[in-house]
Order: structure tokens, then C-alpha cells, then sequence
């Protein structure tokens, strides 16, 4: 089975993350770039997939030259060869263009099962499974934290408000996953040694068919129109228990229609 | 001359950096506290290869050297184990894996090293006796051939690790020190299983009570009778003191890897809290009285690190290596101590509070300046053998 993990390259939660004053976009100059967490869930889920059923797992992401780190840190972890779709073009493209990107380049490439985390930390549109299938004209699969393949049918229970749901469709289709699904794993040495080597194709938009005017800043169907820092957080409410203390607290859950 | 560090000792920083990240101070602290060792990160360190870095590939291993086990160590220790738990590290894939992979005989490497590499079993190593601590040439335990065999009489302390061991990596005398011309002659290194030792009733062990490093007890160890087969020596018959020191020479360049690491993150607690907290209006650190141990400590880090790194090269290269391991040594265990005191400094009243992890760290530093070899043994050596000064002993 030809198994494709989309993967992105995201700043590091743990630092600043800014957006840039010039053209509004994401300043990825400014923090460390780490791989989006879910995305890890995502290689790992692919990787078992793989060794349960035999095939091949390609790392596909779309991001900037730094973001080779993020493709060595799955391939690193097992997957077999990786796909970086790098262009200036690109940047600035929001979740409609980046799926379109993805779905051209994915088409390039062929797959029998797409895997991606359901969000991503930065942008958090959780998306982008649902606009890739569509494009891709496959079925979607989302917010899995069970993936079953049997033959060219694949199942996963689909998280819920009141549980999950039971989706069932046949490959090709577009997997999305959440962290319940499973544990990843961290490379091994060899893992991050053969990672090196490990093959790593480069694609512009032309190469993957992708036309100018449809990516980019200039294309995106949102735009961002101003920004500012969150504002300090408020000084508290403190309640001094006189014996009301839960009625008091219940009165400001209610007023906030907590409760 | 390039300093960059090369690919395979890169590979590890990151490697060990990223299964730590999922294991901060609280965890270490709590193995520290509970006095247990830390069985979770263990597990990953074995799954992903990383204690097989110096058994060679053919062994099941990674096939790399010193340097990496001295990188993987650091950053073990960086990531808030500090110096107390480097031991976890140090006893197998150190002293067992990397002394079988140079001494070991054809058959001990294939029956161990495999095993090693897997973590399926692991190694300590006794040498320390009570009348025997830094004079190492004058221990008494005394191995005398007995047909194919060896019968072991004798005592030693402070062996670190034995709880666990399948194997222990036990240096006696065959030739008493009195009699052995020169006096390094007549050591002899033996393999001894621990379990069936133990059942057998001819070695004991008692934990000693100490003030740290409580994450790997160590003992006292009792040798009554106990017979070893010949085929279990290590390196050659008499000629002990050559496995010696290729198990010294790492150990102390693996334990100043763990100082270093202590060093590490003891400065970063250090600076944390001289960032965030607050006197007179303005951030303590922004006091040079405070500021400046800091930097100090930074400095007396990297140069630390570099020595350290040139002395695991030249073990890698067989190029002789007591001085640059001595000195790194010495020179990373009086960073890590200067860091943690300094960081102790920095914390005001709060040091001593056991809230803060700073108390546990000025512990865990305390003893890179007696342990393995004192401070003082140490710039003996840097006196007498590299300054060429006359002994005082």
C-alpha cells in the first residue's frame, strides 16, 4: 500500500510566536520550527499501517527550506522517502490553497491512503483533511483514533461529543487522525542515522503541476487585517468565603452561563 | 581543525534530547525522591538502540564510540537528571558494553554484547575496596587458580548498580600488590554472574545509606569463595591493569559528560529564576553580583566541553588520553559545582527550600568532586605525571 502522511512544520509552542508586520503572515524566522505534534501521531499511525500490511510511506509536506528538519524527524521515526513541495510562490497560501497545492502534488505523486493530523498548533483551521479529500474526489475519513485496513476497505471510529462514530469507505480515501490513536514513537539512532540518506524530492509548483495564481498570499480566500497582541490577562474576582462562598461561586458561573 | 561535532554524536543529542523532552525535572526528581530508577526512560533508551551505541553493529550495536555515549550521557543529564542519575547510563552501555567491545574475548562478545545492546541484560563494576579507594593498584581481593577455575576472597564498596546486574565487571589481584613487579602487574579483570553468585552464597551485597544519586544504590559488596571460571577472565591474566584503565579513562570522561549535563541545567535553573524574579522593582538577574557567577559558570562550561570532547576523541583514536580525561574531568565536575552553587546563590531563601529543584542539583554536584576519584587525585596526576613534580605519596 502506498501510503502518504502530509506533515508541517510548525513554531515551536514552547516559544514566542509572532506574525509578521509587513505582510501579516506567520514569522517563521522568529521561533523554532518543530513538527506539528499531530502530525507525529499521523507518521506513527502510517508506519503501522505499514508494517501490518507491507508498502511504503512517503512524507509529504508543503513549507519553506528549514522545513527539511521536520521531513528528517519523520523519516527519522521510519517513514521510506519524503516529497517537499517548496516554492516562493506558496507563501501566504491559506487552507483553500494549501489543499489545493497538497491535492495537485498528491495526484503527482499517487497514493492509496492519505494520513494527516486533524490540526495543525499554528493555524488550527482543521480543514485541510476534509478540503484535500474533496478535491481529491476521495472519501474522508476524520478525527480517527481507530484506523482499520482490510483488503481495499478502511474503517475508523470517528470522534464524537457523545463518543464515536463507525465510518467506513474504500481506498483510496483521506485519513484524518487525533492523539488518542496511538503513542509515537521516538527515532532510534539508526532511525536517525539512515534518515540522512533516505531519499528527499524537491518539487516547485510546476513540477507539481500547480498553477501561480491559484497560491500564495495574493489568492487566499481570508485575509488578515490587523492583529495585536492579546491583551494582559485581568486581575481576578476574589470571593472571600463568609459561609456564601458556593452560593457566590455559583452566581458567577451563572452569569457567565457556566451553569 | 573543525569543531563541529560530527552526524552520529549529533543523531544522539537529538535522540536522547527528544525522549527526555517527554520527562522533565518533576520526573527525575521523583525517581530521586522515591529512590527508584527511572524504568520508563530506561525502556526508551533500550527500544530505540541508544544503549548499544558502543557495542559494535556485528553485536547487534550501533558501532560508535566514546564520544557518542559521553554526548548521550550529557544530555541525559541536561535534560534534569543531572549528575545522580547519570550512573543509569554509565554502568552498562560504559563500563559493560564499551570494555567487552575492546577486552572481551571472541566468546564473551557473542554471548554479552548482543544482550548489552538490547538492554536485556546489564553490567556493574567493582573495584573501590575499603583499604583500596584512590590507590586502586593496592586492593586486596585476591583470585587464587584452583584447577579451570578461579576462587575470589575479598571486599569492595561503593559498587554501584549490583541490584540489577546479570554480570559484574570485578578487578582482583592475582599477584598480591607486595609481590607485583611493577605494581600494576597481576590485576586481573573477571566476569562474574551476579544471580547465580548471589545464590550460590558466595557474594553478598549490602546498600549503603548516602546523601544523593539515589536513583542506583550502592553497595558493599562481600566475596566469600567465589568461583569463577577461567574462560570469564577479561583481557589477560595478570595483565588487568590494561582493562583498567580503558574502564578509568571512560568513566571519567563519562562522568564528567554527567557533570557537564548538571552544569547545564543547573545554570538554566539558575537563570530562570534570576529572569523571572523580582526585588527592588527590577529582575534579580539584572545585578551584576548575580549576573556575573552566571556567566562565569558559562564560561567555565564550554571550556569544560571541549576538553571533554578531545578526550573522548582521543579514546576513540587509542591515543593516549589520561591527561585531556583528567582535566575534563576535573574541570567540568568544579563547573558543575561553581552551577549549581551559583544557582543556589541565585535563589535567595528559596534554595533551601526542597520546592525547588536547586537543593537536589548542589547534592548531585557535591559529588563530581570525590566521585569517582577525588579532586585531589586528579591534580595529583596533572602534577606528577603531566607536570613531572616529585610525589608526596
Amino acid at each position: 500500500m502506498n501510503i502518504v502522511v502530509c506533515v508541517k512544520q510548525v513554531p515551536d509552542t514552547a516559544t514566542e510566536r509572532k506574525l509578521r508586520s509587513d505582510d501579516k503572515t506567520l514569522d517563521r524566522d522568529a521561533a523554532d520550527g518543530v513538527i506539528n505534534e499531530l502530525c507525529e501521531y499521523a507518521v506513527e499511525e502510517a508506519l503501522k499501517i505499514k508494517e501490518a500490511h507491507g508498502g511504503e510511506v512517503t512524507v509529504l509536506t508543503m513549507g519553506p527550506s528549514k522545513a527539511t528538519d521536520t521531513i528528517r524527524k519523520a523519516l527519522a521515526m521510519g517513514a521510506d522517502k519524503a516529497v517537499h513541495l517548496v516554492d516562493d510562490a506558496l507563501h501566504g497560501s491559506d487552507a483553500l490553497s494549501t489543499s489545493y497545492a497538497l491535492a495537485q502534488t498528491l495526484k503527482k505523486i499517487g497514493f492509496d491512503l492519505v494520513i494527516l493530523g486533524s490540526e495543525s498548533t499554528d493555524a488550527r483551521t482543521g480543514v485541510l483533511a476534509a478540503m484535500l479529500a474533496e478535491r481529491l474526489g476521495t472519501p474522508q475519513l476524520t478525527l480517527a483514533r481507530k484506523v482499520d485496513i482490510d483488503g481495499s476497505a478502511v474503517t475508523i471510529e470517528r470522534v464524537t461529543d457523545y463518543g464515536y462514530d463507525k465510518v467506513e469507505a474504500s481506498l483510496p480515501a483521506v485519513v484524518s487522525v487525533v492523539e488518542k490513536i496511538n503513542e509515537p514513537r521516538y527515532p532510534s539512532f539508526k532511525g536517525i542515522m539512515a534518515a540522512k540518506k533516505k531519499p528527499v524530492e524537491t518539487l516547485g509548483i510546476a513540477d507539481a503541476e500547480i498553477a501561480a495564481d491559484q497560491v500564495g498570499l495574493a489568492s487566499a480566500w481570508s485575509e488578515v487585517v490587523e492583529f495585536a497582541a492579546a491583551p494582559p490577562r485581568a486581575a481576578g474576582t476574589v470571593v472571600k468565603d463568609e459561609g456564601d462562598g458556593g452560593a457566590k461561586a455559583a452566581e458567577f458561573l451563572a452569569s457567565k452561563k457556566f451553569i | 581543525m573543525d569543531f563541529s561535532l560530527p552526524e552520529s554524536a549529533q543523531a544522539v543529542q537529538r535522540g536522547i534530547a527528544g525522549i527526555c523532552s517527554r520527562y522533565g525535572m518533576d520526573y527525575w526528581e521523583r525517581c530521586e525522591t522515591e529512590k527508584r530508577w527511572p524504568e520508563e526512560v530506561w525502556a526508551e533508551l533500550a527500544k530505540g538502540g541508544w544503549l548499544g551505541l558502543a557495542v559494535p553493529e556485528e553485536y547487534g550495536g550501533a558501532g560508535q564510540g566514546l564520544l557518542e555515549l559521553a554526548v548521550a550521557t550529557e544530555t541525559l543529564s541536561a535534560s534534569g537528571s543531572a549528575g545522580g542519575s547519570a550512573f543509569t547510563y554509565v554502568l552498562t552501555p560504559g563500563f559493560g558494553a564499551m570494555t567487552l567491545a575492546r577486552h572481551g574475548t571472541a566468546a564473551q562478545k557473542a554471548e554479552l554484547l548482543p544482550k548489552l545492546a538490547t538492554g536485556e541484560i546489564e553490567t556493574c563494576f567493582a573495584l573501590t575496596e575499603p583499604d583500596a579507594g584512590s590507590n586502586s593498584l593496592a586492593i586486596s581481593t585476591f583470585a587464587r587458580q584452583d584447577g579451570g577455575e578461579f576462587v575470589v576472597n575479598g571486599q569492595k564498596i561503593w559498587i554501584t548498580g549490583v541490584q540489577r546486574a546479570t554480570w559484574m565487571l570485578l578487578v582482583t589481584r592475582t599477584i598480591p600488590a607486595a609481590e607485583a613487579r611493577p605494581r600494576a602487574n597481576g590485576m586481573t579483570v573477571f566476569l562474574v554472574n551476579v544471580p547465580e553468585a548471589v545464590a550460590a552464597g558466595q557474594l553478598s551485597y549490602r546498600p549503603i545509606s548516602k546523601m544523593g544519586a539515589n536513583t542506583t544504590p550502592s553497595n558493599m559488596v562481600f566475596i566469600d569463595e567465589l568461583r569463577v571460571p577461567a574462560e570469564n577472565v577479561v583481557g589477560e591474566l595478570h595483565g588487568g591493569a590494561v582493562v583498567l584503565w580503558d574502564i578509568l579513562n571512560p568513566e571519567r570522561i563519562l562522568l564528567g559528560a554527567s557533570a557537564l549535563g548538571g552544569a547545564e541545567v543547573a545554570l538554566r535553573v539558575g537563570v530562570n529564576y534570576a529572569k523571572e524574579r523580582e526585588v527592588f522593582g527590577r529582575p534579580i538577574g539584572s545585578n551584576q553580583a548575580i549576573a556575573f557567577p552566571l556567566a562565569q559558570v558559562k564560561a567555565k562550561i564550554e571550556l569544560a566541553r571541549l576538553m571533554l570532547y578531545k578526550a573522548a576523541w582521543a579514546f576513540d583514536n587509542r591515543l593516549p588520553c589520561g591527561t585531556e580525561a583528567n582535566i575534563a574531568k576535573l574541570t567540568a565536575s568544579q563547573a558543575a559545582w561553581e552551577a549549581a552553587d551559583a544557582a543556589f546563590q541565585t535563589h535567595g531563601g528559596m534554595a533551601y527550600s526542597l520546592e525547588y529543584p536547586v537543593a537536589r542539583l548542589l547534592t548531585d554536584a557535591r559529588i563530581g568532586k570525590i566521585a569517582p576519584v577525588t579532586e585531589e587525585l586528579l591534580l595529583n596526576y596533572l602534577a606528577t605525571q603531566v607536570l613531572g613534580l616529585p610525589r608526596s605519596f
